[in-house]
């Protein structure tokens, strides 16, 4: 019997009901599907890297390890396998393509995967192993031939296997790239026999290593088997590794932000309405007492309505979760994109799911704890109508303007501070709405002001020429400098303590290359000291006019510098005028060339150009992937906007049915009611916007404080993102406001009023 | 003069496939400024009669005209202006609005009336000056129907009907309910219309009209209506 007094009271109180299930499949939605995004990345890039034998070390030596430097790392305890490896980019022939052409000695360290075509043969001396996107972009399959042009020398062969590899998960062969471009870049394994074969010896600049010794003990352990010290990087500072884990992160943030707000919501949503529910059901449950029915079977049936709720709820939810997971996580996203990888399974943590079944039991224990209010005390005073609290004057009541309200505004007054926990709803809500609006917006307009800076500002060339450094001697770069009226960098690695980062060395009389701070502001280059970026300030704790040392990678050199002055920049590096290095007496050889020409003749010193448009390129598909996520988060605030007010919408409407009925009996215009529901909805709304506004910008400070090591943001929101996030939460509490005040056309003035309260 | 013509009103009232005749070809006139009382068994269709008159609900077919103008064919719009201005109702709950005070539950229909009285006055009329800024709640039964009767009197209408005014009320308040009511009808010059089933209160009365299974069984003219107090209760 009961049973069909649930299914009834599911139909008559529908609106709720629906929007309740929406809220809670929303917030285990939102809940699943950001852990399913870091969880699945976990997951999958863990195999990635396992499978293709990603190193855990690389030991540099730009002049090269011989065959018994290999063995002397090979066999340091701790170590479990070492690679001698090669990786060049080379350029297709009569082709812009560049390509990353790779050797690895032994090829179960930094190696790769065959999806399709022959297994990896350490003694082919013809066939390449040759990136699987980037050859199904280029419409290259097993069997057909592939020619690189390296040195003047032809590396050409049949494509004998497609492949991945988690060295190249992340498939960048520039530095200031910041997306991969499958089209126009991948990476060639061939075998050392290959190698020897083309060039008649092998040349090794890097031993890889897989050990789980701790950074100290290897970099101890390497100095005593070598002999000497060489610069080793960790696989934390290798892109693909970093990028994919801060990813995760990234993820792990999310998901620990942005689902709190609609677990509230959901919660809370459920409480107030089951209040309510439960108020309008209050002489039932009366009855029921009377009837003889005890407290606990009556707790155990509404105790169903929350479980009926938080069920289907949470099964929308899976399938929402699922939704969310995919469509950030699947090879065909823009994380897709992002990582090459074979493997795209979805997996969501495993506690994830008793924190679902909690917010289960929470919901059903929401419940109760509405219903179990209104069962207090005996049959009889159950039986009681609910009696609201009584009115109390306010303090705004004793001011000299509320006299001069109107009855409409002092009667929605009263109704917003009298209803208190369903005016702190409609209000959380709103703000909600508005704070995800602006936050998303706002790292939007963030990103594309960093971006702004960076390649409007800073970039001022037109093509960028990397020379080749083996060959290219002085005299040579001398000419290439005066014929392309090119300004000049030098990069090398640095250690300040412990910590590696790049110094740069530019010698600009053009100003192809500019240097910024905060939106754009430029910093010329001092000659007396140097520009170090934000990162490094911070984790170095350095402040302008500090000084500190840094000893230069593979060498015994330690310079003194002094922080001119703190910029922007793309990686970690510390930047100086060639003045202040001669000053200092830096060696240092030129590494990159910035010209306004764009036709760059071949040469065996160069080893690739850049146009500034191939490198702005790149940064369309980053921030499609900004894109994809905001237009994500615009929908899922307005969604849930319309969900939570409406919600509440439909219950201050119920609740004010009686009085909405004698306007009307009195004679008021449907009109005139449609408007007084509206003005209490336009004042919470302003409120809303007012409080999300500072939220918003609360919250997009916690996520760049976040995405701090990753990027050098300066939180940036345009007058457009007020606006726009403002419009559109008014829109939202527009459109709500008319849907609710349009139901007070069928307000039945005869049927409201008959039966007394 | 004839403020109320009714000729040939049905309401019909559709309730699955049965149809239910709540009000069958009832025709009716009533004279200006005259107490009339509707009596009948419950179920009659005296509610549906007094709705009718008031404009919250239109009937089937027939036609109803107040002051000679007809308002079974006004829109949703002109319905509510009629309402405004050309009738106060008085409930059996007083249908009050709980989180407005006493004077703002009366003043409020001065928003919206064309020739409304003065709120204040007719609260001290009714008695509660005292109570004006005293919310619903904190009133008796009682009082809070005078609340009613002053806001039904402030929009200054014709006529005033009343839906079993003193049916919460216990004897003695409902005495004194009707004692206001008629003294404050005589005053005004308003035609009223009481709905009840209270044989009692058809002593009062210039014409009682008995109705019975929706039609009109008899109109009684009562050429000596008593006063409240000279009603044996
Ligand atoms: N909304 C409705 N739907 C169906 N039938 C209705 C509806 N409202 C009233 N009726 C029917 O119309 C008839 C007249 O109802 P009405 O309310 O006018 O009676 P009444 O004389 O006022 O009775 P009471 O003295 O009990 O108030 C009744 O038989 C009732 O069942
Ligand atoms: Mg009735």
């Amino acid at each position: 019997m009961l049973f069909k007094k649930l299914i009834r009271t599911i139909g008559r109180y529908k609106a709720q009901f629906i929007s309740m299930i929406i809220m809670v499949a929303l917030g285990v939605g939102i809940f699943l599907g950001f852990n399913i995004e870091w969880k699945t990345l976990e997951v999958n890039v863990a195999k990635a890297f396992e499978d293709t034998g990603f190193a855990d070390y690389r030991i540099v030596n730009e002049l090269g390890f011989s065959e018994e430097d290999l063995q002397k790392v090979a066999s340091i305890d701790g170590v479990d396998a070492a690679s001698r490896f090669l990786s060049v980019n080379v350029p297709r022939k009569d082709d812009e393509d560049i390509v990353m052409l790779t050797v690895s000695e032994n090829i179960a360290v930094s190696g790769f995967k065959v999806l399709e075509g022959t297994a990896y043969d350490p003694e082919d001396t013809e066939g390449l192993w040759i990136s699987e996107r980037y050859a199904k972009q280029n419409g290259l399959s097993v069997g057909d031939t592939y020619t690189m042009v390296y040195k003047n020398i032809e590396f050409s062969g049949p494509i004998r296997g497609l492949v991945k590899s988690g060295e190249y998960m992340i498939c960048l062969v520039e530095k200031a790239q910041m997306m991969p471009d499958h089209e126009k870049n991948g990476f060639v394994y061939v075998s050392p026999a290959y190698i020897k074969a083309k060039i008649g010896m092998t040349f090794y600049p890097q031993i890889h290593v897989r050990s789980s010794l701790p950074k100290e003990t290897m970099i101890e352990r390497a100095e005593a088997a070598l002999g000497k010290s060489y610069m080793i990087v960790d696989k934390e500072l290798v892109t693909s590794y970093s990028e994919a884990h801060g990813e995760m992160t990234e993820g792990k943030t999310m998901a620990a932000l942005l689902p709190v707000i609609f677990l509230a919501i959901a919660i809370l949503t459920m409480i107030t309405t089951m209040h309510r529910i439960s108020i309008s059901e209050k002489t039932q449950i009366g009855t029921l007492k009377s009837l003889g029915f005890k407290d606990r079977r009556i707790l155990r049936h509404y105790a169903a309505y929350g479980l009926f709720i938080s069920l289907c709820g949470t099964i929308l939810g899976v399938a929402v979760g699922l939704g969310v997971g995919y469509f950030f996580v699947n090879p065909n996203s823009v994380m897709g994109d992002y990582l090459d990888m074979e493997h795209w399974e979805l997996h969501m943590p495993l506690w994830s799911i008793a924190v679902v079944i909690a917010i289960n039991v929470v919901l059903v224990l929401a419940t109760l704890y509405s219903v179990a209010s209104m069962m207090k005390g005996t049959a009889a005073e159950a039986l009681q109508p609910y009696a609201p609290k009584a009115m109390r004057r306010m303090w705004i009541e004793k001011k000299k303007v509320w006299k001069n309200l109107s009855f409409a505004t002092k009667w929605n007054v009263r109704d917003i501070l009298r209803h208190k926990s369903r005016s702190f709803m409609t209000l959380f809500g709103i703000v909600s709405c508005m704070l995800i609006l602006i936050a998303s917006f706002g790292i939007n307009d963030t990103l594309n002001s960093y971006i702004d800076d960076f390649f409007e500002n800073s970039i001022c060339y037109k093509t960028k020429i990397v020379l080749d450094t083996e060959t290219a001697g002085d005299a040579d770069v001398e000419a290439l400098i005066d014929r392309y009226e090119a300004d000049w960098t030098s990069s090398m690695g640095i250690q300040i303590g412990e910590n590696t980062y790049a110094m740069e060395i530019y010698g600009l009389e053009h100003d192809y290359f500019r240097f910024v701070k905060n939106h754009g502001e430029h910093i010329d280059l001092p000659d007396d000291g140097v520009l170090i970026c934000e990162r490094i300030a911070k984790k170095e704790g350095l402040k302008v006019g500090d000084t500190f040392t840094v000893s230069v990678y593979g060498t015994t050199e330690k310079y003194e510098l002094k922080v001119a002055d703190i910029a922007k920049s793309i990686a970690e590096s510390v930047m100086m005028s060639d003045t202040y290095a001669e000053k200092l007496g830096v060696q240092y050889r030129v590494t990159e060339l910035f010209t306004n020409e764009t036709e760059i003749e071949e040469s065996p010193i160069i080893s690739s150009t850049q146009t500034k448009q191939a490198l702005l390129d790149t940064f369309k598909s980053f921030s499609e992937l900004m894109n994809v996520m905001i237009v994500m988060l615009v929908f899922i605030s307005v969604l849930l906007g319309i969900v939570v007010l409406y919600n509440l919408g439909i219950m201050s409407y119920a609740e004010r049915y009686r009085e909405l009925a004698t306007l009307k009996v009195v004679g008021f215009k449907d009109r005139h009611i449609s408007r007084i529901l509206i003005d209490q909805n336009l004042w919470m709304t302003i409120l809303g916007v007012l409080l999300g506004i500072p939220a918003g910008i609360g919250v997009l400070k916690i996520l760049l404080v976040m995405l701090a090591s990753d990027y050098e943001l300066t939180l940036t929101i345009s007058w457009l993102t007020y606006v726009i996030a403002t419009a559109l939460t008014f829109g939202v509490s527009f459109i709500v406001g008319v849907m609710v005040s349009r139901k007070n056309k069928n307000i039945d003035m005869v049927e409201a009023l008959k039966v007394a309260e | 003069m004839k403020i109320v013509e009714i000729s040939h009103v049905s309401r019909i009232y559709k309730v699955g496939d049965h149809e239910q005749k709540a009000l069958d070809d009832v025709s009716l006139e009533l004279e200006n400024g005259k107490t009339i009382v509707i009596l009948g068994p419950s179920g009659a269709g005296k509610s549906t009669l007094l709705n009718m008159l008031g404009g919250l609900d239109s009937p089937t077919s027939g036609t109803i005209k107040i002051k000679g103008k007809d308002i079974s064919t006004l829109n949703a719009d002109q319905l509510a202006e009629y309402r405004a201005s050309g009738v106060g109702f008085i409930f059996q709950a007083y249908n009050l609005i709980p989180t407005l005070t006493v004077l703002e539950n009366v003043a409020l229909v001065k928003e919206i009336a064309k020739d409304p009285l003065s709120s204040h006055d007719m609260l001290r009329e009714v008695g509660l000056g005292e109570h004006m800024y005293k919310f619903p709640v904190e009133l008796s039964g009682g009082e809070q129907q005078r609340v009613s009767i002053a806001r039904a009197l402030t929009k200054n209408p014709d006529i005033l009907l009343c839906d079993e005014p003193t049916g919460a009320l216990d004897t003695e308040t409902g005495v004194m309910v009707l004692k206001l009511l008629q003294s404050m009808a005589r005053e005004h010059g308003k035609t009223t219309i009481i709905v009840t089933h209270n044989q009692n209160i058809a002593k009062m009365a210039d014409v009682v009209v008995h109705v019975k299974n929706g039609k009109i069984k008899e109109v009684i003219n009562n050429d000596k209506p008593l006063a409240v107090e000279e009603v044996e209760w």
